[in-house]
């Protein structure tokens, strides 16, 4: 009896094609777990409304799901959305302007980093909620509650990556573009900026989904439009099916915003991180 | 013709919270390098080697004493090699090389391509350095140093951190792009047999950074590390350190 043994090449192009398979498999069982997840979401939400709540108290998935496709269809959507975008996307970039010369202050100024580490500190941990309420009593119903709302919230977290992402600058790479003589100006565009985006779209991302929650917060309390006045309205017509359908809407728009930019940025900017340098799709 | 002239060299570190005494790292060092020659500055550590090169590349200030650096009577160019390879991380291997050059273009491409073929990398030119091995990494430093055309060329213990093998390939490139490109080297390695190598000239540091013995190595090139008269010198370097009574054993590669 006599076993068929595979030349060297042989044997590693195998090897190469099961381990591809075998990668193959696993991303497809991630994706599979993950809309499987989803899926219970969705059934349990169907368990508790027809069997624990009234359709009054939660309204069926599908219910949901219909009432936020007709909104879409709506002028009043996009008019909304507009405005709450606007507003967030406002004070997200203004929070981003204040978190360069914060950043930096924390970064190379010992004395701004005390001063400044605890003050940030402090704003996280106000409540959101109560700028909201304060935005109110101090601008009253304008577009300017939600926009400095999101500035204010949001400014901490990306000021904090910021330093964070400045100050683990390898020291070495510094003392090298000085020997080869670089400029201050080459040094920030080539180490320092670089060095840090990363840790800063870390703090982006997570600021931005907080800005988003404020700046909707801010909308339930003091706005003439956007998505959180039209929660409210929902709210006090006692209308859930329609608050839910804003609210699935709003997840979407967060989902598709971390998806479509956000991820899509973030590979981009790490693709030297990997071992293949990005190439892989 | 490029000069380095070091008179009465001095660096003293101030005392810091870690370490409460101040240090001498030079003390007062003059030494003079004309012409195109490869010199090697050997001494145990704490003998001021890299503070020595720092102060050449004008990344460190000298508590007293002066530090020369002239080609034609002008302010030289400097090219550096470091102990690691010090790339960005995010930049691929050809814009790393395109980091340290004043001008952007395709002719500064294709002296980057030329060097990096030079050092034997001509098909990695689009990788990431974490792409690369760290010998790979180093022989990009390498051929960085020698892109910016330098008038002299800084080299800190460039094969400190590689294992032996790959350290006596990166020898051998290095020893092959400068008997090509003659550039003033000064050398700094706490390594008898590399300095032995590839230097013309080694001066001997002892601690506190003060020069003790400067010995010409008259051997015929490209070198190799087991060449008779290489190791007979490399034997006479170590003899005149055990005459200096060093602290620091310097050992030889077999």
């Amino acid at each position: 009896m006599s076993a068929a043994v595979p030349s060297a090449p042989e044997a590693t192009s195998a090897h190469s094609v099961r381990e591809l398979r075998r990668a193959v498999r696993r991303r497809w069982g991630f994706r599979l777990s993950v809309l499987l997840g989803w899926a219970a979401f969705v059934g349990v939400w169907y368990v508790v409304s027809l069997y624990l709540l009234t359709p009054q108290q939660l309204p069926q998935p599908h219910v949901v799901a219909t009432e936020a496709g007709e909104l879409l269809s709506q002028r009043d959507f996009g008019r909304n959305f507009q405005a709450s975008i606007l507003r967030v996307v406002a004070g997200f970039l203004l929070a981003l302007l204040a978190s360069v010369g914060l950043g930096l202050l924390i970064a190379y100024n010992r004395w701004w980093r005390r001063f400044l580490v605890n003050t940030l500190l402090f704003l996280v941990s106000v409540p959101t909620v109560s700028f909201a309420i304060l935005s109110l009593l101090v601008l009253g119903v304008s577009p300017m509650g939600p926009i400095l709302n999101a500035m204010i919230v949001t400014t901490p977290y990306i000021t904090m990556n910021l330093a964070q992402g400045l100050t683990g600058v390898d020291r070495r790479l510094i003392v090298m573009s000085e020997a080869f003589g670089r400029t201050r100006a080459q040094m920030i565009t080539g180490i320092l900026v670089p060095a840090s985006l990363l840790s800063v779209l870390g703090g982006t991302r997570l600021a931005f989904a907080v800005a988003w929650r404020v700046g909707l917060l801010t909308e339930v309390f003091a706005s003439a439009d956007g998505i959180g006045l039209q929660i409210r309205r929902s709210f006090e017509s006692y209308d859930i099916r329609g608050m839910l359908a804003w609210a699935l809407l709003f997840i979407v728009i967060m989902l598709l915003i971390e998806n479509l930019v956000f991820r899509q940025l973030e590979r981009l900017l790490s693709r030297w991180r990997s071992p293949d340098g990005g190439a892989a799709p | 013709m490029a000069t380095v002239l070091i008179e009465n060299l001095t660096k003293v570190y101030p005392p810091t919270l870690n370490n409460p005494t101040q240090v001498q790292a030079l003390g007062g060092l003059s030494m003079s390098i004309t012409g195109n020659v490869f010199v090697a500055v050997v001494g145990p550590s704490g003998s001021g080697k890299t503070t020595l090169l720092n102060i050449v590349a004008g990344v460190e200030r000298a508590t007293a004493g002066s530090v020369r650096a002239l080609q034609e009577g002008v302010p030289a160019r400097v090219g550096y090699v470091f102990q690691e390879p010090r790339l960005l991380p995010w930049r691929t291997v050809v814009d790393n090389m395109l980091y340290v050059q004043d001008r952007k273009s395709d002719r500064s491409r294709r002296e980057a391509e030329f060097y990096l073929q030079m050092v034997g990398l001509s098909d990695v030119a689009d990788l990431y350095p974490s792409q690369l091995s760290g010998g790979m990494q180093q022989r990009v430093g390498i051929a960085r140093a020698f892109l910016v055309n330098p008038d002299v060329l800084l080299l800190d213990e460039p094969f400190s951190h590689l294992d032996a093998l790959t350290g006596r390939s990166l020898r051998d490139y290095m020893q092959r792009i400068w008997l090509q490109t003659r550039k003033t080297a000064l050398f700094v390695t706490h390594d008898v047999t590399e300095a032995v190598e590839l230097a013309d000239r080694i001066v001997m540091l002892r601690p506190g950074g003060t020069a003790y013995d400067d010995i010409a190595v008259d051997l015929p090139r490209p070198r190799r590390h087991d060449d008779p008269a290489v190791r007979d010198m490399q034997d006479e370097v170590l003899r005149r350190f055990d005459a200096m009574g060093a602290a620091v054993r310097f050992g030889a590669h077999a």
